[in-house]
């Protein structure tokens, strides 16, 4: 497996403060991977770094094989669209994209012409009347006709209505279809991230919590409710990542590799919302402290 | 790069040329008048003493008819603003806009190194705020060459008093108002990297650049080059009797005064005229007291820089400036790359 971000005890530290501290991970190619974790999990300044806006304080990373982009051909290689997708006020959307002609050798002028024209954006307008979602389509324009290898994408969607929200996704989607390019999106909202992702990593604190395929994570995953019963008497198969207990009741969510039989349990499967809460979840946190299955 | 940076730098652009060109049309409009008076008072044709005195009515005539002397002092405030001024709004915003609008991570994520990125936008602008100012420079140098030759010829009214030492014309002629625009451009861009907001950097540029045209000449013009010493008998001097302070030195025409004072027989340094002389001097005519003075052995000791240092001190004036905005571009580089390594 290449990846296409690998760190190493990878943190930043602004002032006295670690916004991202002791961060280990590896985020396989040819994905769309999402990139989730509550607020300040660290995911803006793991995207800062991977992108070469930021420096690390320690530890290391690579994307692509290579360091951070910092000569012009690396950085040809990945684009980003930034958290509130900015874009200059002033200027017109034509001139956001002569701007990447100018700046990017490997433009496709081709490419960005047809998403302007099927967005119905007009070129003559300036991006700071633009709407937040034709905003945000415009920065993704810029990224795209970069034709780069890896698209890192910085809540995206998140200041965007549903609708808005949705053509982005598809946006985003055909282009990627279309080109084979890795993409990582960091957001808060699991449910955009559900309609696009077939890669998952939860960052909680710096920290990996789960990572992995979407169609695997929710195949290793179920809910169980049964009598009530201590958690440490189940067998050891079963990784208990949330729990539950009323006086006769308990419901847990479970990682397993093997299917539940126990005819003491009421077995249901979890969406992949409730999955990515129960990680988040910090009063969960013990419970996970165990061994992680599968990928990191 | 380039075709960028223009692209952004466009609209200021046009705002600096048409301030230029309202700036030449009211000088073209009153300079050829201005130099047709010249040419045609007294001062044509003097010789001696008589040009003094044709000069003093050249001026005074001059400053008592309406467009010249607002003409005079408003070109040598715009002159002195306009480092100020692009400075502030096309210095401090350069790093600061980028930073404050997040528009930074669009630039900074193109293939093209932020290294280049920075060079050519300061390179860019840095060249027009300084093409502006120097070009506003020359054309008033050109508009008050009359003016600026009559008070060569000692010429004064309570206008048009400042020879091409004084704290004004010094720093408004020659090359000194290069080095100011670079200065004052760097350093609004630096106040910007630093601050990383656009109103807050404004703000910083304008105190320090003022602090700093106030410095310079008061502060550090002076001890550029070491002054010159003399001691001169009162009447030789051309004395300003109510402190007793020379406004010429002897065999050095044009040369910049940095201190006079009248020094008595004991050789004590005095700023009281003796009883004796002092009903001499009530009179409105200057020259009275000087012989009262001088036979009590009273002198005059002047610090002064001798004339031809006048493009010695531009030099080393505009270097100063020129090397601390060097400095500052320098910090600029070093603050927007620190990002990254």
């Amino acid at each position: 497996m290449t990846a296409v971000i690998e760190t190493s005890g990878l943190g930043k530290r602004y002032r006295r403060t670690w916004a991202l501290r002791d961060c280990t991970l590896a985020i396989p190619e040819g994905h769309v991977v999402g990139l989730v974790g509550p607020n300040g999990a660290g995911k803006t300044t793991l995207l800062h770094l991977a992108t070469g806006l930021q420096a690390p304080t320690s530890g290391t990373i690579s994307v692509l094989g290579a360091p951070p982009p910092s000569s012009p051909g690396q950085l040809g290689r990945v684009g980003f669209v930034a958290q509130n997708t900015p874009v200059y006020a002033r200027m017109r959307v034509a001139d956001h994209l002569r701007l990447g002609a100018w700046l990017n050798p490997s433009w496709d002028e081709k490419l960005a012409q047809q998403r302007i024209g099927e967005l119905d954006l007009d070129p003559r307008q300036r991006a700071g009347t633009l709407s937040g979602g034709q905003r945000a389509q415009l920065a993704l324009t810029l990224a795209l006709a970069k034709r780069p290898e890896l698209l890192l994408l910085d809540e995206p969607v998140a200041a965007l209505d549903p609708l808005a929200r949705r053509e982005f996704l598809r946006g985003l989607m055909e282009a990627v279809a279309a080109h084979g390019t890795s993409v990582v999106m960091s957001s808060h909202l699991v449910a955009d991230l559900e309609r696009v992702c077939d890669y998952l990593v939860v960052l909680v604190a710096s920290r990996v919590r789960v990572a992995g395929e979407v169609s695997a994570l929710l195949a290793t995953h179920c809910r169980l409710s049964g009598p009530r019963r201590d958690p440490d008497t189940l067998p050891a198969d079963l990784e208990v990542i949330e729990e539950s207990h009323t006086d006769k009741q308990s419901v847990l969510l479970v990682r397993t590799g093997e299917p539940v039989h126990d005819p003491a349990w009421t077995v249901l499967p979890v969406s992949l919302e409730d999955l990515v809460l129960a990680y988040m979840n910090p009063a969960n946190e013990m419970a996970v402290r165990r061994p992680q299955l599968g990928l990191v | 790069m380039i075709r960028l940076s223009w692209l952004q730098f466009r609209a200021q652009a046009l705002t600096a040329a048409a301030a230029l060109a309202a700036f030449a049309i009211l000088l073209a409009a009153t300079g050829p008048h201005l130099a047709s008076r010249y040419a045609t008072s007294a001062i044509t044709g003097c010789h001696g003493g008589t040009c003094f005195s044709a000069a003093i009515t050249f001026l005074s005539q001059l400053q008592a008819t309406s467009p010249y002397a607002i003409v005079y002092l408003l070109g040598i405030a715009v002159i002195l603003v306009a480092p100020a001024i692009t400075g502030i709004f096309w210095g401090a915003p350069l790093i600061a806009r980028e930073l404050e609008a997040g528009t930074y991570q669009l630039a900074w994520t193109q293939s093209i190194t932020r290294t280049r990125w920075l060079v050519v936008k300061l390179v860019l602008t840095g060249l027009a705020a300084v093409a502006v100012t120097e070009a506003l420079s020359l054309m008033y140098a050109w508009w008050a060459d009359p003016i600026a030759k009559a008070i060569d010829l000692g010429g004064s009214t309570s206008l048009f008093s400042g020879g091409r030492f004084s704290l004004a014309t010094f720093a408004t002629h020659g090359i000194t108002p290069l080095g100011y625009a670079a200065f004052a451009f760097t350093l609004g861009t630096a106040a910007g990297a630093l601050i990383r907001r656009t109103v807050p950097a404004m703000a910083v540029t304008l105190a320090i650049f003022a602090a700093a045209q106030v410095v310079m000449p008061l502060g550090v013009r002076p001890h550029l080059i070491p002054p010159d010493h003399t001691v001169a008998t009162i009447q030789s001097v051309d004395l300003d009797f109510g402190n007793l302070t020379a406004t010429v030195v002897p065999r050095q025409p044009g040369a910049w005064i940095l201190s006079s004072e009248a020094i008595n027989a004991a050789a004590q340094t005095t700023s009281q005229l003796p009883a004796a002389c002092e009903a001499a001097g009530s009179g409105l005519k200057p020259s009275s007291p000087g012989p009262c003075l001088e036979s009590r052995g009273f002198r005059e000791a002047i610090t002064y820089e001798p004339g031809g240092r006048y493009w010695p001190l531009q030099w080393i004036e505009t270097g100063i400036f020129l090397v601390l905005a060097l400095a500052l571009a320098g910090f600029c580089f070093w603050r927007v790359s620190r990002r990254r390594t």
